[in-house]
C-alpha cells in the first residue's frame, strides 16, 4: 500500500472528521430527521428536539472527538516511548488503578454523579505515581522494560484488589461501577467536555513539543543521545503527559479499548512515522473513529445502547487487519 | 464349600460392591417419600418432608418464610434481607457460585438453588453428596406461584401454598380492578435501575408486571430482555410521565437534575420522580400486591400531567 501524500492525507482526515461529526449529530436513539437536527441547532423546532441535540448529542460528539483524540495521541506517544507496538494507553497500570478507584467509590457508598469519574481519576493518578516511582528505581532515564513491568504489576495488584472487593461488596452497586468502566460517552455532559478540554490542552501541547524527541527515541536511546536528545527528560515528560491524558479520558468515559492501540498504527501505515505529523493526525482520526463508533453503538440495536468499546473493536479490528495485510505486502514486495 | 468360596475376600468384596451399586441405583427414586419437579425439569426425590432447608436466593428465602416454614431454614445467602427474621439464619455467603462446603455443613435435607447456568457445577456437587437440590428460577410473578408450590410440596405442607396463593391472587385482583377503574389513561413510566450508563427494565420483567397491575406502563416495554442499557436520548424522546427509581432508601427522593444531561428529561425537570424500595420492587415475591398498591397510591399522588 502506497503512503498518501501529506496534503491528500490531511484533506482526507479533515473530511473524515467532518463526516463523523455530522453523522454523530444526525443519528441517535430517537428518530430526528436531518431537518429537525438543523432546526434544533438553530434554536427552532420542538423543545424535546432542542434538548436532545443541544444537551445530549452535541456534548456527546464533542466528548467523542476529545476522548478518541486523546487516547490515540497517548497511545502513539507510549508506543514510541516503550518502543513496543503493543503498547496502548492503559498498558501502564492505568485501567487497574482507575477500576480500583471506581469500585472503591461504589463500595463506600459515594452517590454523587461525579463520584465515579473523580474516584477513577484519583485511582489512575495513584497508579501513575506508583509506576513512575518503581521505574525510577532503575535510574532517572525510565528504562522501558522496568516501566512496562512496573505498569503490569501495579495493574495486576489493583486488579486483585478489585476482584476482592467484588467478592464481598453488594452486587448491584458494584455492577454499576463495572458497567461504567466498560466505557460510554453519555455520562458527563457539557461540564465534563469543558473540563476534559481545558485539562488536555497543556498535556497535548507537551507531547507535541516532544514529537522530535520521539522521532529520535524511535531510533533507539543511544542514537537519540548522540543526536542531542535529553532522553531521560523527554521520556519522563512523555510518560507523565500521556498518562495524565489517559487518566482524564478514563474519568470522562470509562475504559474504551482499541482506539489508542490501532489508530496510531493506522496513521503510521497510511502516512508515515514522523511524530510531528503522527500526533495531530492520530488526534483527528482517533476522534473521528470514536464518534462514528458511538453513533453505531447508539443506533444498531436501539433503544438498547451497546458499550462503545464493543463497536470500536468489532469495526476497528477488521479495518486494522486490512491495513496490516496491505502494509505487510508492501514490506515484502 | 460353597459358603467358603463365597467368603473368599476378593469375591466377597465384588459382591459387596455389586450390592452397594444396586442400593445406590435404587435408593433415591424408590425410597423417596416425596418427589417434586424443579425448574430444570429434574425430578427431585426426598426421603421425607424437608425439615432442614438451605435457601440460596433472596426470593426463595422470602417464600420459605411466607409459607410459614421459616423455622425449617438452616441457611441463607448473604443477600437475604427479608423478612427481618431471615437475618437470624446462618449466612452461607453467595447464592450464585455457592460455597458447597458451608452448605453441606448445615446438613440440609433440601437445598433451594437459583437456576442459573453458573450454578450447574454446584448442583452436580450437591447431587454427589446426596443432598436433594431443587433448581428454582424466580423472575416473574408466575414464578412466585410455581416456586411456592414446589417448596410447600417438598416440605410436605402443600396446603400452605394454597393459603398463600389464594391470598396473593385475591389481593392482586383487587389491585388490578382498582387500577382499571381509576385513571382514563395509563401513566407512562421509566424505571431507573442504574444511572450511568442508564439501565432500565424491559417489557417481560417483573417490574413491568407491577407497573401493568398498577395501571401504568413501561416506556421501554418494546425491549424483550429483562433489563438493558438505553441511551438518555431515547428516554428524552419517549418522554415518560414519571420516573421510578429503585433505591435502598425510599424515604429520600433522589435529585436526578444533578446527573449530567438528565435535565433534558421532562419528568426530571418537573420532579415527577418516585423512589421505591429496591428489595420490595426489584425481587419477585408474595408481597407483589403490596408493591402494586404502594405504586398506585404514589402515582395517583403525583397527579395528572
Amino acid at each position: 500500500m502506497k503512503r498518501l501524500p501529506p496534503r491528500t492525507f490531511a484533506l482526507l482526515l479533515a473530511a473524515a472528521w467532518i463526516a463523523a461529526g455530522l453523522i454523530g449529530l444526525a443519528v441517535g436513539g430517537s428518530r430526528l430527521g436531518p431537518a429537525d437536527v438543523l432546526a434544533a441547532l438553530g434554536g427552532e423546532g420542538s423543545e424535546s428536539a432542542r434538548a436532545i441535540v443541544w444537551s445530549l448529542r452535541l456534548p456527546r460528539v464533542a466528548l467523542g472527538f476529545l476522548v478518541g483524540g486523546v487516547l490515540a495521541v497517548a497511545g502513539a506517544a507510549l508506543q514510541a516511548l516503550v518502543r513496543n507496538p503493543l503498547a496502548d494507553p492503559y498498558l501502564l497500570g492505568l485501567s487497574g488503578g482507575s477500576g480500583l478507584g471506581a469500585v472503591i467509590a461504589i463500595a463506600v457508598g459515594l452517590e454523587s454523579a461525579w463520584a465515579l469519574p473523580a474516584a477513577a481519576f484519583v485511582g489512575a493518578l495513584v497508579a501513575i505515581a506508583v509506576v513512575y516511582r518503581l521505574a525510577l528505581v532503575a535510574g532517572s532515564a525510565l528504562d522501558s522494560r522496568i516501566l512496562l513491568l512496573a505498569g503490569v504489576v501495579v495493574g495486576a495488584f489493583a486488579g486483585a484488589l478489585v476482584s476482592g472487593i467484588l467478592a464481598v461488596a453488594d452486587a448491584t452497586g458494584v455492577r454499576s461501577a463495572m458497567l461504567w468502566l466498560m466505557g460510554g460517552l453519555g455520562g458527563v455532559g457539557w461540564a465534563g467536555v469543558a473540563a476534559l478540554a481545558a485539562y488536555s490542552a497543556p498535556a497535548l501541547a507537551v507531547l507535541a513539543r516532544e514529537a522530535r524527541s520521539l522521532n529520535l527515541l524511535a531510533l533507539g536511546e543511544e542514537p537519540a543521545r548522540y543526536l542531542g536528545a535529553d532522553v531521560g527528560r523527554s521520556k519522563r515528560r512523555v510518560y507523565v503527559a500521556a498518562s495524565l491524558l489517559t487518566a482524564a479520558a478514563v474519568a470522562s468515559s470509562g475504559i474504551i479499548g482499541f482506539v489508542g492501540l490501532a489508530v496510531p498504527h493506522a496513521i503510521r501505515i497510511l502516512r508515515g512515522h514522523d511524530h510531528r505529523g503522527l500526533l495531530p493526525s492520530a488526534f483527528v482520526l482517533g476522534g473521528a473513529f470514536l464518534v462514528l463508533a458511538d453513533a453505531v453503538a447508539r443506533t444498531v440495536v436501539a433503544p438498547i445502547e451497546l458499550p462503545v468499546g464493543v463497536i470500536t473493536a468489532l469495526v476497528g479490528v477488521p479495518l486494522f487487519a486490512v491495513l496490516l495485510r496491505r502494509s505487510a505486502r508492501r514490506a515484502v514486495s | 464349600m460353597a459358603v467358603r468360596r463365597l467368603l473368599h475376600p476378593v469375591r466377597y468384596s465384588i459382591c459387596f460392591a455389586l450390592a452397594a451399586l444396586a442400593a445406590a441405583c435404587t435408593r433415591a427414586p424408590l425410597r423417596g417419600a416425596l418427589a417434586v419437579t424443579d425448574d430444570w425439569g429434574r425430578q427431585v426425590a426426598l426421603p421425607a418432608a424437608a425439615h432442614r432447608i438451605v435457601s440460596l436466593a433472596p426470593a426463595t428465602t422470602e417464600l420459605v418464610f411466607a409459607l410459614g416454614l421459616g423455622a425449617r431454614l438452616v441457611g441463607r445467602t448473604h443477600w437475604c434481607d427479608y423478612p427481618a427474621a431471615a437475618r437470624a439464619v446462618a449466612d452461607l455467603g453467595n447464592g450464585i457460585g455457592p460455597n458447597v462446603e458451608a452448605v453441606a455443613a448445615q446438613r440440609p435435607d433440601l437445598v433451594l438453588l437459583y437456576a442459573s447456568a453458573v450454578n450447574r457445577p454446584a448442583l452436580a456437587r450437591f447431587e454427589a453428596l446426596g443432598i436433594p437440590t431443587a433448581a428454582i428460577r424466580v423472575d416473574l410473578a408466575a414464578d412466585v406461584r410455581r416456586a411456592a408450590r414446589l417448596i410447600a410440596a417438598a416440605a410436605g405442607e402443600g396446603s400452605s401454598a394454597d393459603t398463600l396463593l389464594s391470598g396473593f391472587d385475591a389481593a392482586l385482583d383487587a389491585e388490578r380492578r382498582r387500577s382499571a377503574t381509576g385513571a382514563a389513561r395509563r401513566v407512562r413510566v421509566y424505571v431507573d435501575v442504574e444511572s450511568n450508563p442508564p439501565i432500565t427494565v424491559g417489557g417481560g420483567s417483573y417490574l413491568s408486571e407491577i407497573l401493568a397491575a398498577a395501571g401504568a406502563e413501561n416506556v421501554f416495554a418494546d425491549i424483550t430482555q429483562s433489563s438493558a442499557p438505553v441511551s438518555l436520548e431515547t428516554i428524552v424522546a419517549r418522554d415518560p410521565d414519571a420516573i421510578l427509581v429503585l433505591t435502598s432508601d425510599p424515604t429520600r427522593t433522589p435529585d436526578l437534575t444533578g446527573r449530567p444531561g438528565w435535565r433534558s428529561v421532562r419528568a426530571v425537570r418537573e420532579h415527577r420522580v418516585i423512589p421505591v424500595d429496591g428489595s420490595l420492587f426489584g425481587r419477585p415475591s408474595p408481597r407483589m400486591p403490596e408493591a402494586v398498591h404502594d405504586l398506585a397510591i404514589r402515582l395517583a399522588a403525583l397527579g395528572p400531567r
